[in-house]
This record gives structure tokens, C-alpha cells and sequence, in this order.
């Protein structure tokens, strides 16, 4: 019961500080919509062109302004002292790299995953295609949250270069992508498509506190 | 309590420090002192099996640290020379934040009186962005208060603060080790504080 309120309170204790911070949330959704309007102007009006790569762009720019948050990942709790004080205090760097994942998810990836049905009608993208869009997407945006752990992980001890991290998550995401769009634009192939998905996302589900928790250690010690 | 044996650490081919003995028992206070850059942090967090040593060995309660982590963290606490406060948020925030997340057993007047010992009261509605930096080592050592541990372990917690607020933590180190607890902090100057033992590093 008492491990069960540590993870309660670590999450309210990130809901303060993202609430503190909405401004920053505000900042990659507003990216993200500026982003389709660029590319619906140089596309031009031709509405079934929009609507055939539309499915596309959407996926790239979910993935491009997810990224932007990376560098937050870990890096304020890591200058400040408060992941080696968490860890003194039972969080070990696994469980550490768990929870700041799945808050990464709820507080970054799902107001992502709330815009998709007027980012859809702005890209005329049929309702069927955009229900397949909002599934790929809670599935692939979970997956983009692992990576992006890692990748900020490793970051800590690269202090010089902060977008190599973005680099790492994009090359390593393009199954992930290719497996989503194809799920939407194959839909007779849902079922298998979506199954890969999900085996993608235990796999690194399961591999990110592993390696993450490596990272944060390694970081922490050279620190 | 805490025994450390010959304790060596080398870091990228360079010896920070060699063959460090001391031992921390129920109410000490140890001081470890040196200049700037003669291993006092890296000391400090080999002790809390941040950093791996080279040679030597830490004991805790008898057995080797490595072997009773888990135990061992459950009694200590650390204050870093940056602070942990999340500055983003209010001073009354961190505090609540705190409290529950160490699930702490300190009831709310015990960190009432203890937010007025430390003079933090008119602060509480303030960002911890914008306190000075005195005041926000106070608040490091609030958040000590509330996760209520018997072995404290500080970096240079007097550090860039004026005499009365020296005086504040001369106070509550005398408090904490009349209640049994027990304190390892560095300092690069002579604090003024009746300490059980003395590294030189």
C-alpha cells in the first residue's frame, strides 16, 4: 500500500509541475497545428491529394512535435539533485524510468492523441481512417515515450549535443511508423497490423527501464 | 553504524583520494574538509553508492553496504550543493510534495513549527524560483526535517549563507543529533560546529 502512494504522489507530484509548465504542452500543439497549415498551403486545394498523404503528415508531425519535448525528459530532475534524491528514497532507476515514461504519455502524447479528430477534418481524412489513426497513434505515441526515454537517458551524458537524442528517437521510430500508416491505409490487414504494434510496444516496453535505468545510473555516477 | 575501510577512489586514471577511514555512529557529527576539488562530493556519494570506489570497503549495520542497499537508503538522506526544490512551484507545494512522496511520519504541526524555526513562513505562497539562496538551502533542510532519517549526508550545506541563518542550521544539526541522528557534511571552512570527527581530504 505504501509503494502504491509513492507512485501515486510521484505522479501528482508531475502533474504540479506539467500544470506549472503548460505553457510548453501549448507550445508543440500549436507547432503541430502551424505545421499542417504550412503543409496544406504548399500542397494547394486540391482536396484528394491532402487527403491521401494526409494520414502521413499527420504521423510525421506527431512524431516531430513529440521530440520536441525530449530534452526535458529527464534533464530538470537530473541538474537539480531530485533523481538521485528519489532514488534514495525507493525509487530505484528502472521504476524511475517507468513512471517518468508513463507520465511523458499521459501529459505530452494524449493532448496529442485529443487534437487528432480536428487535425483530421483540417487534412479531410474520412472518420473510419482517423478512428485507425487515433488507435495506431495511442499505441505508437507510447512507444516514441519508451524511446524517447532511452534516448534522453543517454543524452545526460552527452551534454554538448541535445538533438542527438531527437536523431535517435526519429531513425528508431520509422518501424513504427511504417507499421501505423500502413495499418490505416491497409485496413483489411488491421488485426495483424495492430498486433505488430503491440509487439513492438511490449518489446520496448520492456527493454526502456532496463536501459534507461543503465543510463540514469551511468549519468548520476559521472556526474 | 556507518564504517568505511581504506577507501580509495580513481576516476579517469586520476586518484581523487586514497585510504579514507572513519566510522559514524548514533549522534556524531563528521566533517570532512578540504579545498575545492579534493574529492568532499565524490566522498560523499561513494558513501551512497553513487560512485563505485576502487578499493576499500563500506559497512553498514555490520554488513557490506553493497549487501544492505535497501536498508541502508531507507535511513539516509542527502543535500546536494545545488537545490532540489522544484522551483517552478511554491514553497507550500514542494513541502506537500514532499511529505507524500516520502510518505513522511512527521505530523503537520511538527513541519508547522519547523517551517516557523527556519523562518519560512512568509515564503510559503512564493515560487522557490525567486527565493534568495539562503532561504532556499533553508528549505533543503525542511525537506530533511520531513523525511525525518537518522543519517544526514551534506554538501557544503553552510555554504554562501549569512551568520544568522548559519546559526539556524548550527541549531537544527544540534536538535537532529540530540535525537540520536547522525550527520556527514563537508565544508571547505571552518564552520564553527562541534563535530566527533575530522577528515582532512
Amino acid at each position: 500500500m505504501k509503494f502504491l502512494n509513492k507512485i501515486i504522489f510521484f505522479f501528482y507530484r508531475e502533474y504540479k509541475l506539467n500544470l506549472s509548465g503548460v505553457q510548453d504542452i501549448l507550445t508543440n500543439i500549436i507547432f503541430f497545428f502551424v505545421s499542417i497549415f504550412i503543409f496544406i498551403f504548399s500542397i494547394g486545394p486540391d482536396t484528394d491529394t491532402i487527403s491521401l498523404i494526409g494520414v502521413g503528415i499527420l504521423w510525421t508531425l506527431l512524431l516531430l512535435s513529440s521530440t520536441l519535448s525530449l530534452r526535458k525528459f529527464y534533464q530538470e530532475d537530473f541538474e537539480n539533485g531530485n533523481l538521485l534524491i528519489m532514488h534514495l528514497n525507493g525509487f530505484s532507476y528502472g521504476l524511475i524510468a517507468i513512471l517518468k515514461t508513463i507520465s511523458h504519455f499521459i501529459f505530452v502524447q494524449i493532448p496529442f492523441l485529443i487534437t487528432i479528430p480536428i487535425a483530421s477534418i483540417l487534412l479531410n481524412i474520412t472518420n473510419d481512417k482517423a478512428f485507425y489513426l487515433f488507435a495506431s497513434f495511442s499505441i505508437g505515441s507510447l512507444i516514441l515515450s519508451c524511446l524517447g526515454s532511452i534516448s534522453s537517458s543517454m543524452n545526460l551524458m552527452n551534454q554538448r549535443n541535445f538533438l542527438l537524442g531527437s536523431v535517435i528517437v526519429m531513425i528508431f521510430s520509422v518501424p513504427v511508423v511504417i507499421f501505423s500508416v500502413g495499418l490505416i491505409n491497409l485496413e483489411e490487414d488491421f488485426n495483424s497490423l495492430i498486433n505488430i504494434l503491440f509487439g513492438i510496444l511490449l518489446i520496448i516496453f520492456v527493454i526502456n527501464p532496463w536501459a534507461s535505468g543503465f543510463c540514469l545510473k551511468l549519468s548520476l555516477e559521472n556526474n | 553504524m556507518i564504517i568505511v575501510k581504506d577507501l580509495s577512489v580513481e576516476r579517469l586514471d586520476k586518484k581523487i583520494f586514497e585510504n579514507i577511514n572513519l566510522s559514524l555512529t548514533s549522534g556524531n557529527i563528521t566533517i570532512l574538509k578540504g579545498r575545492n576539488g579534493s574529492g568532499k562530493t565524490t566522498l560523499l556519494k561513494t558513501i551512497l553508492n553513487i560512485i563505485e570506489p576502487s578499493s576499500g570497503s563500506i559497512y553498514w549495520k555490520g554488513k557490506l553496504l553493497k549487501k544492505n542497499l535497501y536498508d541502508f537508503y531507507k535511513h539516509v538522506t542527502y543535500i546536494a550543493d545545488k537545490t532540489s526544490s522544484l522551483t517552478k512551484l511554491t514553497v507550500k507545494d514542494n513541502i506537500n510534495i514532499w511529505n507524500k512522496i516520502f510518505l513522511s511520519n512527521i505530523n503537520n504541526s511538527q513541519i508547522e513549527t519547523a517551517i516557523k524555526n527556519l523562518k519560512l513562513e512568509n515564503y510559503l505562497n512564493h515560487k522557490v524560483g525567486i527565493l534568495s539562496f539562503g532561504e532556499t538551502k533553508k528549505l533543503e533542510f525542511l525537506r530533511l526535517i520531513i523525511e525525518n532519517k537518522k543519517i544526514w549526508i551534506l554538501d557544503e550545506p553552510l555554504s554562501s549563507l549569512d551568520e544568522d541563518s548559519v546559526e539556524l542550521i548550527k541549531q537544527t544539526f544540534e536538535d537532529h543529533v540530540a535525537k540520536e541522528g547522525s550527520i556527514i557534511f563537508s565544508s571547505h571552512q571552518n564552520p564553527g560546529i562541534y563535530v566527533t570527527e575530522e577528515i582532512n581530504l
